[in-house]
């Protein structure tokens, strides 16, 4: 999944961030399938796979949930993100002032920073979990809340704070190490799923000479369907699908990537972000699922989902580092990013010290398991509150002008809190949430769709009131 | 030399996939599986790292 992205978009966003990206500096279309083929094969892909287990996946429901819901992410980059970044050539931060003004941009920061705070908080307790399988602690349990022992305390506070000093001190040594260790992940990840499935065939005594007898063994042992795990939501072919195509949706529908996506010569390269689906969100989560499915075999009782002891059974000491690294390598990026969007608001204070702190807020995240252990609830969290705002830019660029309505209204008129876009993101979010407690929480994964319409109708009637009651001071008013 | 970093790196992730390979055809103890991953893994970081850290670099300031 992945926030593993904002390293791109901190690196992109340190050039040309008040100015369309000029054609000298555009990049083809390999560069954008390096990027995404290794940025979404991170820490989090560990819970993930077990998760899907956890909550009673069945084999078929799981590979057509991911085939779909994967390429109905990639089409989402492709049709909605890539064309206005491609058009536009603008960061997300820089395109969402213009048409929101400073002070939404600034609340819509403070959303994004709390959020990569969690995100990262769930890395250092993927990382964590390695330290458990040395040091023999307690570690938290499937349905954990709290912190349950001090050994697992002091494993996150020291894992997350030299994480922290380091995203600090040295960011780019990370970001460089991240990019050498990426194919070797990848690679480990694979190794996951095949070590997972031999152990599979041995346990169960299992034939397999051809696919059709892999696809039985799947079926019946690996991933049966059945009731999920106490305290769980049972998951379908439908979950699966919604939870793929949504997972990243603060990226494409919220249109994060415009700041990756500007870069591009043509949207079409957005299909390069199949290389991170294929490889991060279906092998990645796929191999994940297959370790912990073989722990339940083993023992049905142990329904722990901690990635390090899963990756140490498969590929010992190089599942360990395995572990370390793609937590280590995910937060470190994004512990940046969010310390990053919390300066935005004091923009003279001092980048080491908001990025420290921001690794404390997110250190202090991880010691609790509730994130980690919810992380399907939590990502689907995650880009519910950031998507109203990915409509307002779709509905700015694509429709507003052909409804009569000025696009960019922010700039236009001068104000520094466009109400329309803000009241359509605020409402929008309150409708979903209010669906889904009142519906139930298996519907969290599917609201946001809905919620889309939601905030594009809002903002298209919220504008047009908006728009008669405050007029534009610019002098020239240029169309899209 | 440079070219000679490239082919052990690629040489190392082989030897990092490969062994899992075998194993899931059950003709590899899943002890030496392990070692041979820890050795491969070993030989690409400090390979890789010898072509691909400046690369990388260059590689940051192109994607920004």
């Amino acid at each position: 999944m992945d926030t593993e992205q904002q390293s791109q978009q901190t690196q992109t966003g340190s050039e040309f961030e008040r100015e369309p990206v000029p054609k000298s500096a555009l990049l083809g279309f390999k560069s954008f399938i390096g990027m995404y083929a290794g940025e979404h094969c991170a820490g989090t892909e560990l819970m993930i796979g077990p998760l899907f287990v956890a909550a009673g996946v069945s084999a078929f429901d799981l590979v057509m949930g991911l085939v779909v819901g994967n390429a109905l992410a990639v089409f989402s980059w492709m049709f909605l993100c890539a064309p206005i970044a491609t058009r536009r050539r603008l960061t997300l931060y820089y395109q969402l002032e213009k048409i929101c003004g400073r002070k939404l941009v600034s609340l819509y920061n403070i959303a994004n920073g709390v959020m990569f705070c969690f995100l990262a908080g769930a890395m250092v307790t993927v990382s964590a979990t390695a330290v458990g399988v040395w040091f023999k602690f307690k570690m938290p349990g499937l349905n954990d809340l709290y912190p349950n022992s001090i050994g697992w305390v002091a494993a996150v506070a020291v894992v997350g704070g030299l994480i922290a000093i380091v995203a600090a001190y040295g960011y780019k040594t990370v970001a460089k190490f991240a990019n050498i260790a990426a194919p070797w992940m990848v690679l480990v990840f694979l190794a996951f799923g095949f070590v997972g499935l031999r152990q599979f065939i041995n346990a169960t005594g299992a034939e397999v000479k051809s696919l059709g007898d892999f696809w039985t063994l799947a079926n019946t042992h690996i991933w049966k369907g059945g009731a999920p795990q106490e305290g769980q939501v049972k998951f379908t072919i439908w979950h699966v699908m919604f939870f793929a195509w949504f997972c990243n949706m603060a990226m494409h529908v919220g249109m994060s990537d415009l700041s990756v996506f500007r870069f591009a010569r043509k949207s079409w390269y957005a299909i390069a972000s199949s290389a991170g689906m294929y490889v991060g969100h279906f092998m990645a989560w796929i191999s994940a699922s297959i370790l912990y499915a073989y722990q339940l075999h083993l023992n049905p009782a142990d329904t722990d989902v901690l990635p390090g002891p899963l990756a140490y059974r498969a590929a010992g000491l190089v599942g360990l580092l395995c572990v370390i690294i793609a937590g280590w390598t995910t937060a470190n990026p994004t512990i940046y990013r969010a310390g990053l969007a919390f300066q935005a608001l004091s923009p003279k204070s001092s980048r080491f010290k908001v990025t420290l702190i921001t690794g404390a807020i997110a250190t202090i995240a991880g010691m609790f398991p509730a994130i980690a252990m919810k992380l399907l609830d939590f990502v689907a969290i995650y880009g519910m509150i950031l998507m109203p705002m990915g409509a307002v830019i779709f509905v700015d660029f694509w429709l507003l002008p052909k409804l009569g309505l000025r696009a960019s209204y922010a700039e236009l008129s001068g104000s520094s809190f466009n109400w329309a876009a803000g009241v359509a993101w605020i409402l929008t979010l309150a409708v979903c949430l209010g669906a889904v407690f009142s519906i139930g929480r298996w519907s969290l994964w599917f609201a946001s769709l809905p919620g889309w319409f939601v905030a594009a109708l809002l903002y298209i009637v919220l504008s047009k009131i908006y728009q008669k009651k405050l007029r534009p001071v610019a002098a020239e008013y240029k169309e899209n | 030399m440079r070219s000679i970093l490239q082919i052990i790196s690629l040489l190392a992730l082989i030897a990092l996939t490969l062994p899992s390979v075998i194993f899931l055809a059950g003709k590899l103890e899943l002890d030496r599986v392990k070692w041979i991953m820890l050795l491969a893994t070993i030989v690409w970081f400090v390979a890789a790292a010898g072509w691909m850290w400046k690369d990388n670099g260059a590689g940051q300031q192109d994607a920004g």
